[in-house]
């Protein structure tokens, strides 16, 4: 018994050295960090960002702050499962200090308590070149974020082509239902499961609502939506018969879909990350002509966050990381096409004139729209109510008939 | 009968060689994108790739140093288990035994997540120990089934002629068991190699991230269209079973009364 009684204690001690980063100033932080080591989890299946971390970013960190920043490949999810088993356990000193997250996982972690709290208030660099009052920064898939994550990215969903076999790709829904008809077979998308074949729902739900922010300005009401949701399930059978397969098989991911087009059996694919195809076609798995388009009425986008777990076991560590990916060089490298090429979070007009200009030189390659096409298109995302919905009423309206 | 051997060639050929070919063949050329009529692009670049990576060598030694451990492990629970439900006579025999098998009946990562709780309080979480003790579960009742198999074809009257000999227990191990399990040794090897390097999920779970094996590093590469890479990664993790095992095999020859192939009299 008294056993039992020490072990409760030991584990729900230790709360309130914890907390201690909360109340230390800039300077503090900085000097604790000074010297540590940071575990930064992260998805690892693309090539060019895991050596945007540990080529660029990691000797950059620990030159600059002393700090040794290690990646660890890990999906999302499978870091959530292990931060909420920790949390049963009563694991307080946790391998995992910064976690890359959005979305749904955000939601789940938010809501179990697996996040460390408040901080982006703290960051020096998200206060000065960022508008701290984006409501893409906000709200995450309709979640509130109180500054529990750092935006890092954003990405905007568009469709790739082959400009060699399609000289003029369609501009809005109605163009691409006709094209589909025109070329029986030559497009097909991911099933709804799929992150990105269900956004690719979405647009479509998107385009056969009255407006576009009638359903990413509400939470998900089925009676409300249902008229634009028959239109969407009519819109989608219209096509299904002259899709890839006559619509009898669906990709089962992206990657899927991504094959198909690389052979040239579709000629479209799609994706979140404007700029995807720049490496694919450099490593010369999608043809050299391939280019990229966006459909009236808009193109989703959404922004990725850096979090820190609940038991870190070094916050300073995990800010002064934090705070480095978010300032002006670390973006300026990201947002090169060298690694990642992916869009930056930062607010173009807050930064000093001259590293302003160095962003507007960048050439982020032939496949990639211009700034200002996808910022003309950007929508935001809806509640992460309808990703869950649009599974299982897809398959229903659309598969089961 | 000629007819016969004929079928299997051309089963191999079909069914084996050909796809092992086109893997190797990929994996030294751009992804080849057959349907537009390309030929094959011949380059290194997907190796460059996998060398580049920073935690492969890394990745690849943490693998094979588990593996290892993993498989003595095995041998050693493996032989006494088998010797013992073969030569010792207690009731319930059978029960026992659905019982030692009974970890591969239940999902591994069902044990995994249940055990992950126990592994945090003891503090085996986060560790290369945790990894290794998890890795057991998949394999020790194959083990313990395949050396229990040869223990009985061995019989009980082998088993005892040592005995009455005079010879201790660990001499007639040595001089009489292992050299007649070697059968057994050989498969025991290939198994536990194989199932220990290619898990995935409960490495993560239990290792946390901290154990870095090659399957953490390989396995997110599965969502990407580029075969080069897929190609060059899937040989790499090919091979490191086969050296292995061309380890064990060259241990296994240190046993007594193996036929050396360098003095082959016969």
């Amino acid at each position: 018994m008294l056993l039992f009684t020490l072990l409760l204690a030991a584990c729900s001690g230790g709360g309130s050295q914890k907390e201690a980063w909360k109340d230390m100033s800039w300077e503090t932080i900085e000097e604790e960090a000074d010297g540590t080591e940071v575990r930064l989890y992260m998805w690892g299946g693309d090539e060019g960002i895991n050596r945007y971390i540990d080529e660029w970013a990691a000797p950059r960190l620990k030159e600059a702050h002393n700090i040794t920043l290690e990646r660890v490949p890990m999906d999302a999810a499978e870091i959530l499962q292990k931060l909420q088993t920790e949390k049963q356990a009563g694991k307080q000193d946790g391998p995992i200090d910064v976690i890359w997250i959005n979305g749904e996982n955000f939601k789940n972690a938010k809501e179990n308590e697996l996040l460390a709290g408040s901080f982006t208030d703290k960051l020096p660099a998200f206060n000065e070149y960022y508008d701290t009052e984006d409501p893409a920064f906000q709200t995450d898939f309709g979640t509130s974020v109180e500054g529990m994550e750092a935006p890092w990215g954003k990405v905007q969903f568009v469709f790739h082509y082959d400009a060699d076999r399609i000289s003029e790709p369609p501009s809005s829904f109605e163009e691409l239902q006709n094209w589909i008809h025109d070329n029986p077979g030559m497009f097909t998308y991911p099933r709804a499961e799929d992150f990105s074949g269900n956004a690719f729902l979405r647009h479509v739900l998107y385009a056969q609502a009255e407006e576009p922010s009638d359903i990413y300005e509400n939470p998900l009401n089925e009676a409300d939506i249902q008229p634009a949701a028959d239109r969407t399930w009519a819109y989608l059978k219209d096509i299904q018969p002259d899709l890839w397969r006559s619509g009898n098989h669906y990709p089962n991911d992206l990657t899927e879909l991504d094959r198909l087009y690389s052979q040239g059996e579709v000629l479209m694919t799609m994706g979140y990350n404007e700029s995807r195809a720049e490496s694919l076609v450099a490593d010369g798995v999608f043809p050299e002509s391939t280019r990229s388009f966006v459909l009236e009425p808009g193109s989703i986008g959404n922004t990725h966050f850096l979090s820190i777990p609940f038991n870190s076991s070094n916050p300073p560590g995990a800010l002064a990381a934090i705070n480095f990916l978010l300032s002006p060089e670390a973006q300026l490298a990201k947002f090169k096409p060298d690694y990642w090429g992916e869009n930056t979070t930062i607010s173009l007009d807050q930064l000093p004139e001259d590293m302003k200009q160095k962003f507007e030189a960048v050439d982020r390659g032939d496949s990639v729209l211009s700034t200002e096409k996808l910022e003309e298109s950007f929508l935001p995302e809806s509640e992460a109510a309808y990703v869950e919905w649009m599974k299982e009423q897809w398959f229903d309206e659309v598969v089961q008939p | 009968m000629k007819q016969n051997s004929h079928i299997f060639l051309v089963l191999t050929l079909l069914f084996f060689l050909i796809p092992l070919l086109v893997l190797v063949a990929q994996s030294f050329s751009a992804p080849w994108r057959f349907q537009t009529g390309a030929g094959l692009d011949w380059e290194l670049r997907s190796y460059e790739q996998l060398l580049q990576n920073p935690m492969l060598w890394k990745a690849t030694f943490t693998s094979i140093c588990i593996g290892f451990v993993v498989l003595l492990l095995n041998v050693l629970i493996g032989v006494f288990t088998g010797k013992a439900l073969t030569t010792v006579p207690f009731k319930g025999k059978p029960w026992v035994e659905a019982l030692l098998l009974s970890p591969i009946l239940i999902p591994v990562l069902a044990i995994a997540m249940g055990l992950h709780i126990f592994m945090i309080r003891a503090g085996l979480a986060d560790t290369a120990l945790g990894v290794i003790i998890i890795h057991l579960v998949p394999t020790v009742p194959y083990s313990i089934k395949v050396f229990h198999n040869s223990y009985q074809q061995i019989g009980r009257a082998m088993l005892e002629q040592p005995h009455i000999l005079g010879s201790g227990f660990f001499r007639q191990l040595f001089t009489v068991e292992l050299p007649l399990l070697k059968p057994a040794l050989r498969s025991v090897t290939f198994l536990t190699i194989v199932i220990s390097l290619s898990q995935y999920a409960i490495t993560a779970v239990i290792g946390g991230g901290r154990v870095l094996t090659l399957p953490l590093v390989f396995f997110p590469f599965l969502e990407n269209a580029d075969a080069s890479v897929m190609s060059a990664f899937s040989l790499w993790f090919a091979v490191i079973p086969v050296w292995m095992y061309i380890l064990v095999e060259a241990a296994i020859l240190l046993l007594p009364y193996s036929r050396l192939p360098w003095r082959n009299k016969r």
